[in-house]
C-alpha cells in the first residue's frame, strides 16, 4: 500500500514533456530552432523559461523583443495558472511532447496579466496561499508564520526543493484535533468551454453528521454538469494532475495530498475521448 | 492580512446582495451611474461603474522637480460621464482622459466585498501597474509603499476572466476598521457597501456623492 507521503512526492514532481517553438511572424536574423524542455507541473510558465527567453532571444535583434507570452493552437496561456493545470484543461488527450508557441510581440492586454518580474509571481502565489488559509483555518496559520516561512515557501517552489517547501507547508495542512479536517476546501474548476474562469464556492470537508464528503459530493454540489446522470454515460472527465480521481475519495485527503503548492485544488473538467 | 475578530468585518453573500440593490437604487435616484451585473451561469453578479477622469500633462517644467504624484493629485479632476465626443476630444488635445471601470465583487474567501478596476486611455491602451501605483492618493501613498504588492495587483476578474486591477481584501480589513467604531454589531443597520466603498474607494480615484450617507437600510434580520 503506497503511503501517502509518496503521493506528495509524485505530485511536486510531475513532468510535461513540450516543445517550444517561436512564433512564424517574429522576426529573426538566423532560423529559430525549437526547445524542448520538461515542465514542472506544480510551477509556472514565467517561473521555469528563462532558458527558453534565452534561446530565442539569441536569433532576434533586441528591438523587437518585448515581454514574452506563450499560446497553444491560439489560445494564450494564462501564466498564472499552474502549468499542471493549463496542460490538463487544454491539452491532456493530445500527443506529447506538449506544442507551446512562443511570442514577443503584440501581447494580448485583454487575455493575459503582466509579468515583468519575478516578484509579480512571488505576490500571486502567495496571495493564492493566503486565500486558501482563509478558507482553511480563517488566516490562522499563516498569520502566525514569520516573513521567513513565507519566503520558504516561495524558494521551495522556485528552486523545486521539495523538503524546503513541505517543511512549512506541512503546518498549511493541519487542523485542530477536535475538527476533522479544514473549515473549507481550497479549490477551484476550471472547464474550457466556460466564460467563467472558474468556479469557486465555500465548501465543507465534513458534513453535519460527521461523514466525509468525497469528490463527488462537491461536483453534485457545485458544478453538477460534470456528473453525468446515473444511467447516461459519462461525457467529461474530471482531471487532476493528470489523473481521474474515484468520486469516491474524500475532498479532505484531496486537499491534503493533491493541493498544488498554492495549496488549491485546481480541477479540470474535460471532454472525454471518444474512441 | 488578520482575520482575528473577523466575525466583526465580515459580510455574508445573501446580506452582500441586499446592500447592493440598496446602493444600486440610490445610485439611480442620484444618477450616479452604479449597475447591477448578474451573470448568466451561476446567477451571482457584481456592482460596475463606468467614469472618466481627465489628468492633465502639462506640467510646468519647475513643478516638475516635485513629487509627480501630488501633482497629478491636485490636477486630477473628475468629469461627468456625459461628456459629448466633440468635448472629449476638445479636452484630449493637452490632456488625458482615462476610462475607469469600478466592478465590486464578493469574495467568499475573506466573505468581503473586493474591489476591482480597469483603465484606459481613449485609445485603448491600458494603463500599466506602475501607473495605476503612481495616480494612487498621496494619502495613501506610504501605504502603498510599505507592501505594492499586497495592496494593488493585476488579477483575473473571477466572472469575467479578463485581467483587472484589485485592491486586496486584507487591506479592506484595516481602512473599514480604521473607520467604523465600535464593533460591527453597533453598525448592522448602516449599508456596509456605502460604508466600505466610501473608504476605500479613494484610494483609487473613485468617490461617492454625500447623499449616500443618508441611506438608511430597511430593518432586516
Amino acid at each position: 500500500m503506497t503511503d501517502d507521503k509518496d503521493v506528495l512526492r509524485d505530485v511536486w514532481f510531475g513532468r510535461i514533456p513540450t516543445c517550444f517553438t517561436l512564433y512564424q511572424d517574429e522576426i529573426t536574423e538566423r532560423e529559430a530552432e525549437p526547445y524542448y524542455l520538461l515542465l514542472p507541473r506544480i510551477s509556472y510558465l514565467t517561473l521555469v523559461t528563462d532558458k527558453v527567453k534565452k534561446h530565442f532571444q539569441k536569433v532576434m535583434r533586441q528591438e523587437e523583443v518585448s515581454e514574452i507570452w506563450f499560446e497553444y493552437e491560439g489560445t494564450p496561456l494564462k501564466w498564472h495558472y499552474p502549468i499542471g493545470l493549463l496542460f490538463d484543461l487544454h491539452a491532456s488527450n493530445t500527443a506529447l511532447p506538449w506544442s507551446i508557441t512562443v511570442h514577443f510581440k503584440n501581447f494580448p492586454e485583454k487575455d493575459l496579466l503582466h509579468c515583468h518580474s519575478k516578484d509579480v509571481i512571488e505576490a500571486h502565489f502567495m496571495a493564492c496561499i493566503k486565500e486558501a488559509d482563509a478558507l482553511k483555518h480563517k488566516s490562522q496559520v499563516i498569520n502566525e508564520m514569520q516573513k521567513k516561512d513565507h519566503k520558504q515557501l516561495w524558494m521551495g517552489l522556485q528552486n523545486d526543493k521539495f523538503e524546503q517547501f513541505w517543511a512549512i507547508n506541512r503546518k498549511l495542512m493541519e487542523y485542530p484535533a477536535e475538527d476533522n479536517g479544514f473549515r473549507y476546501i481550497p479549490f477551484r474548476i476550471y472547464q474550457a468551454t466556460t466564460e467563467r474562469p472558474f468556479i469557486q464556492k465555500l465548501f465543507r470537508p465534513i458534513a453535519s453528521g460527521g461523514q466525509l464528503h468525497t469528490l463527488g459530493d462537491l461536483l453534485k454540489d457545485v458544478c453538477p454538469s460534470a456528473i453525468a446522470p446515473e444511467d447516461g454515460e459519462q461525457k467529461t472527465q474530471v482531471m487532476i494532475h493528470g489523473i481521474e480521481p474515484m468520486l469516491e475519495t474524500p475532498i479532505q485527503w484531496l486537499s491534503e495530498h493533491m493541493s498544488y503548492p498554492d495549496n488549491f485544488l485546481h480541477i479540470s473538467i474535460i471532454p472525454r475521448p471518444t474512441d | 492580512c488578520s482575520m482575528a475578530g473577523e466575525e466583526d468585518f465580515f459580510l455574508e453573500e445573501k446580506r452582500f446582495k441586499q446592500h447592493c440593490e440598496e446602493f444600486v437604487k440610490h445610485s439611480q435616484q442620484i444618477g450616479d451611474g452604479w449597475e447591477w451585473r448578474t451573470s448568466k451561469d451561476l446567477g451571482d453578479g457584481y456592482l460596475s461603474k463606468t467614469h472618466f477622469q481627465v489628468r492633465n500633462r502639462h506640467i510646468p517644467p519647475d513643478l516638475k522637480e516635485k513629487t509627480n504624484d501630488n501633482i497629478e493629485q491636485t490636477l486630477l479632476a473628475h468629469v461627468e460621464e456625459s461628456l459629448d465626443d466633440s468635448q472629449v476630444a476638445a479636452v484630449c488635445t493637452t490632456d488625458e482622459v482615462i476610462r475607469y471601470e469600478y466592478h465590486v465583487l464578493y469574495s467568499s474567501s475573506y466573505q468581503v466585498p473586493v474591489l476591482y478596476f480597469r483603465a484606459c486611455f481613449l485609445d485603448g491602451r491600458p494603463l500599466t501597474l506602475e501607473e495605476i501605483w503612481r495616480s494612487v492618493h498621496a494619502c495613501y501613498q506610504d501605504r502603498l509603499q510599505e507592501g505594492p504588492w499586497d495592496t494593488i495587483t493585476q488579477q483575473e476578474h473571477p466572472i469575467l476572466g479578463q485581467p483587472f486591477f484589485v485592491l486586496h481584501p486584507c487591506r479592506t480589513k484595516e481602512f473599514v476598521s480604521a473607520v467604523v467604531t465600535g464593533p460591527w454589531k453597533h453598525n448592522r443597520h448602516k449599508n456596509y457597501i456605502i460604508l466600505w466603498l466610501s473608504t476605500v474607494g479613494p484610494v483609487v480615484g473613485l468617490s461617492l456623492p454625500l447623499s449616500y450617507a443618508k441611506v438608511a437600510p430597511e430593518q432586516n434580520s
